[in-house]
């Protein structure tokens, strides 16, 4: 029996939060993150900047991975591609007053990235599935190899990597994490909403269909080349976003930051978190960053933080890692948002059965 | 001209141990249909492996004398008087070390097809029947999972490990070059190529080969027709790990023990791609030709852009063969 679910007319049933439920914890959660800087300890809010960047790269990897179908190994190169354009238009457009750099500099720094990701996305249109993977893999490989060559170090530092400006927005100057806390927080809300809005319009419902059976799209009138290549370019725009916020949060950057491990975590917290719904970056990453540092805190603790032991945490987390992965795919394919949606829709039906 | 031809047969050299390592990776998708992508972290266990049997086992105080250094007397007879560098002296220091070099290669190779048992039994056996997308993440993560115990296990730095062949420099003419080799990368090159012939005359013709191409072929129908899939399965995942091992203890004798050993599976996963990821010949093919064209940039433009050659090469070959050089095209029905 449904229930729970009474919709009187279309706009109540078009709404995005179509249930008490969901208003419930969407709003909670706001409420939450609002809150979160005025209790939270500094290494709290460090932990949730670096959540809030990577989970807008995740989305952008969901756009791409959970919504279009294509799998992609190598989207920490547009992490790289967004942090690197930031550092180096701020670079070029020193002129410019402080209070508008960003608004010159981000919006450039999405676009070349979203540029880099239809020119990476053009193999897309004749190969799929692994043989994608792999040339998106290599993609990456070749753009963190170009960026550590000596040829362009006077742009990107090279492999000792760059020191990066500080965002003034408006004459606002976000010098502490604190103030970058707001600035990831907001950023990161309106990009998954973004997100859920373009799965709403024509442009995502053709992406869905490009998902589930590229060929029938096709039939149906969808042009792949416009569509993949789109779905593409907006992923690796989120990644440009995601990179230029790191770039921003971090006082410089490396080559190494932006290597193999990041493309890894980001499919990786996809997957935990379910991949093609929205919620589900939202769920992995806050997984895919909070275990490994339980796991570091409670090693500490466990062993009186000893030196000796301190070197078999990264092993274990790299372990755990892979573990949890593994045992997602194989026990919930659908990712957490799929464990979450049971049980919101057995508190809907209480007391009825749960199914 | 004479560059040339030592860099073409570096080249080569190189492009055989590729073909080594490829082989695993081909076996494993014609029978299986999954691409392995933690298959360069399975060689360096086998390298890891091959450094616990061949140097940290012997160097151990309950180890025997003979198995550190072979010396019989017949052995020290003959060393006396020889010179530094004479090839007959390196190919003695080569034989005091064989007792090591075989318990390494026995250990590596038994170790590791063990590991591929237990990671196919454990991981890969329950997702039968599931998405590609599934395995092949699975193999991703598996990445992590091997990466992370390695670094857990083989805390010490690695030290020299024993050359599999005598070392000896090797020089002679060809078309009026001097070429310099050294005789433990012939021997290498040799064994991988055996190695590589071996699986894939055995592929052909032998019953076990004839059901892993029977598998590749329809899993379904290979079930019907009385194949055992699922003993295809881990015998294709144990003749990897087990390739895997040798070309691991090939790798580490040249460059050398470290956890970079894994991102060496990358560029030849880059490689079976190019070369299409159900033909043996293909992959020998692009593993030649990358091989041949590292040591051409290596020559032209530097190590360090040697690198990325096997990346770039793929994405030119996947962009006007989409199947690779020899792959066969994927019939799809809607």
């Amino acid at each position: 029996m449904i229930n729970g679910n009474l919709k009187a007319d279309y706009s109540a049933d078009e709404r995005i939060l179509n249930n008490r439920n969901k208003q419930f914890f969407v709003y909670g959660s706001m409420f939450f993150l609002t809150l979160f800087p005025v209790f939270a300890d500094d290494y709290a809010v460090l932990m949730a900047c670096k959540m809030g960047i990577l989970l807008i790269a995740v989305i952008g990897v969901n756009v791409l991975t959970g919504y279009t179908g294509l799998i992609s190994l190598g989207h920490g190169a547009f992490i790289a591609i967004g942090a690197y354009s930031t550092v180096i238009f701020s670079n070029l457009f020193d002129g410019l007053p402080t209070g508008i750099l960003p608004f010159v500099v981000v919006p450039l720094a999405i676009s070349v990235s979203a540029i880099i990701g239809i020119i990476v996305g053009l193999p897309s249109l004749r190969v799929k599935g692994l043989y994608l993977a792999v040339a998106t893999l290599a993609a990456s490989f070749i753009v963190k190899f170009l960026i550590e060559q000596d040829l362009f170090s006077p742009w990107t530092g090279g492999i000792v990597g760059i020191d990066t400006p500080v965002p003034n927005i408006l004459g606002w100057e976000l010098d502490t994490k604190r103030e970058m806390y707001v600035l990831i927080t907001v950023l990161a809300i309106c990009t998954m909403l973004a997100a859920q809005n373009l799965f709403r319009t024509r442009v995502g419902r053709a992406f869905i269909a490009i998902r589930d059976r590229d060929y029938s799209a096709e039939i149906l009138g969808i042009s792949l080349l416009r569509y993949k290549l789109m779905s593409f370019a907006i992923s690796a725009g989120y990644c440009g976003l995601s990179g230029a916020l790191g770039a921003y949060f971090y006082a410089r950057i490396l080559p190494d930051q932006f290597g193999l491990n990041l493309s890894l975590e980001l499919v990786a917290a996809l997957i935990v978190g379910g991949m093609g719904r929205t919620l589900g970056p939202f769920f992995g990453v806050i997984i895919i960053m909070l275990v490994p540092e339980l796991i570091k805190i409670s090693m500490s603790s466990a062993t009186g933080g000893s030196l000796d032991w301190a070197r078999y945490t990264a092993p274990v987390q790299e372990i755990v890692f892979g573990l949890l992965l593994v045992f997602f795919l194989l026990k919930e394919p659908l990712g957490i948002n799929q464990i979450t949606d049971r049980m919101l829709r057995a508190i809907n039906r209480w007391p009825f059965a749960r199914g | 001209m004479g560059q040339f031809t030592q860099f073409a047969i570096n080249g080569l050299m190189s492009g055989a141990i590729y073909a080594l390592i490829a082989v695993g990776i081909v076996s494993v998708y014609k029978a299986t249909k999954v691409v392995n992508f933690a298959h360069g972290y399975l060689i360096m266990f086998g390298a890891y492996f091959y450094f616990t049997f061949a140097v940290i086992i012997p160097g151990q105080e309950w180890a025997p004398e003979w198995l550190a250094s072979w010396k019989p007397s017949w052995m020290l007879e003959m060393r006396k008087g020889l010179g530094m560098f004479s090839p007959l002296g390196a190919v003695l220091d080569w034989m005091a070390n064989i007792p090591r070099i075989l318990l390494g290669l026995v250990g590596a190779v038994s170790c590791n097809a063990i590991l591929g048992r237990v990671v196919e039994r454990t991981l890969m056996r329950p997702l039968m029947g599931q998405s590609v997308f599934a395995m092949i993440m699975v193999t991703v993560g598996l990445i992590s999972i091997l990466s992370g115990s390695a670094s857990l296990i083989w805390t010490a730095d690695a030290a020299f490990v024993p050359h599999i062949a005598p070392n000896t420099p090797i020089r002679f003419e060809l078309f009026g070059t001097m070429i310099f080799l050294f005789g433990a990368d012939i021997v290498n090159m040799l064994i991988a190529l055996l190695i590589f012939g071996g699986i894939v005359t055995m592929v052909k013709f032998t019953k076990a080969g004839i059901a892993i191409r029977a598998t590749a072929e329809d899993q379904s129908t290979a079930y019907s027709m009385g194949i055992s899939v699922p003993k295809v399965f881990s015998n294709a995942w144990v003749l990897a790990s087990t390739t895997g091992a040798v070309a691991g203890a090939i790798l580490a004798t040249r460059n050398g023990i470290s956890p970079s050993l894994g991102l060496f599976g990358f560029s030849v996963l880059a490689i079976v791609l190019m070369g299409g990821l159900d033909s043996y010949v293909g992959c020998f093919i692009a593993a030649m030709s990358v091989g041949v064209l590292e040591a051409m940039t290596q020559w032209k433009m530097g190590g360090e852009w040697a690198a990325i050659v096997p990346y770039v090469a793929v994405l030119v070959v996947i962009i006007f063969r989409p199947h690779g050089l020899m792959g066969q095209k994927e019939v799809e029905r809607i």
